[in-house]
């Protein structure tokens, strides 16, 4: 304890009130798990809504999940796993020290991410094309079910939540790139990357669970 | 120093290839016609693996605080729930919501 280590210990990100730095680091991850239990009941109730109206019209999703095309919901499927694994590896560079690799690998995850939403804009673009739009909107003829309008309101709500998470994933990604420019991140501190990628991991998830159920019951 | 994990590339190559043979899986399932209810329940049973991986081993949950494994497990356990609670209501009307 009485010899200064040879590379002198940066503690400029410790606030007075905790005792070092990871005692802040574990209480600020444990307040994103906190978080991250809001988001998963968050989403809860739209994945409720989902499974009600589906034990109410079983027939109508099968029917209306041929709108939906399961190759482009496979590929962004694909593209958020890349980039939930780039995440973790800009969280891995972090941790070694290693601020060039942080940054690449950010940008790749904002790339994928970016991916990612312009698949969603074309997919969107060519339902609205159709007149398949969310509630009282929707003027699409090409589906034999009263209540077409439903799956594609409960459709809208879903992947419009998630996508809004994706948009806020990008924005503090590159929040983080500029924090890394200015070399506040290094091996004993690295918590906003930490966090940001437990955030990313979630909206990843979301995605895991919405593929299946709206893509592939066709 | 639980909350220090730091994980090997090739182990984080190895968590996405799993991830990605399990995307492949769920969409070749689907392929051949498997009978009613069990394709909806391969389908799940496919996602809650998928997602339980990303949880433990690129959330770190696995080497994390039995703290925050704890609040995992009760987000999970109050969406359930939530879930059987409503449907308790909503799969034994005689009616459902009229006109909606």
């Amino acid at each position: 304890m009485s010899q200064p280590s040879a590379t002198e210990e940066r503690l400029e990100h410790l606030k007075h009130y905790f005792i070092d730095s990871d005692q802040q680091f574990e209480a600020s991850k444990m307040g994103m798990w906190v978080f991250l239990v809001t988001e998963i009941l968050f989403f809860g109730g739209l994945f409720l809504a989902y499974i009600v109206y589906r034990a109410w019209y079983p027939e109508l999703y099968l029917l209306a999940s041929e709108e939906l095309h399961t190759f482009w919901g496979a590929v962004n499927t694909v593209v958020l796993i890349g980039s939930s694994l780039t995440v973790a590896m800009a969280i891995r560079s972090a941790q070694l020290n290693q601020i060039k690799g942080l940054i690449i690998n950010l940008w790749i995850t904002i790339g994928l991410a970016c991916v990612f939403m312009v698949i969603k804009y074309f997919e969107y673009a060519e339902k609205f094309g159709k007149g398949i739009l969310p509630g009282g909107y929707y003027t699409y003829e090409g589906i034999e079910h009263e209540q077409a309008n439903i799956f594609f309101s409960i459709y809208y709500m879903m992947t419009g939540l998630h996508g809004i998470h994706v948009l806020v994933g990008i924005g503090l990604m590159l929040w983080l790139v500029y924090k890394a420019k200015k070399k506040v991140f290094h091996s004993g501190y690295y918590t906003p990357v930490e966090i940001t990628g437990l955030y990313w991991h979630l909206v990843d998830i979301i995605w895991i669970f919405l593929f299946p159920l709206l893509y592939l019951i066709d | 120093m639980s909350g220090h994990h730091i994980s090997s590339a090739k182990f984080l190559w190895g968590v996405a290839l799993a991830l990605f043979v399990l995307t492949f899986i769920t969409v070749a399932v689907t392929w051949i016609q498997i009978p009613e209810p069990w394709n909806i329940v391969v389908a799940i049973a496919i996602a809650v693996v998928k997602a339980l991986i990303v949880v433990a081993f690129f959330m770190n949950l696995w080497w994390d605080s039995k703290f925050n494994v704890l609040l995992f497990i009760m987000s999970i356990a109050f969406f359930l729930l939530l879930i059987g609670i409503t449907l308790l209501d909503t799969l034994y009307r005689v009616d459902p919501v009229p006109s909606f």
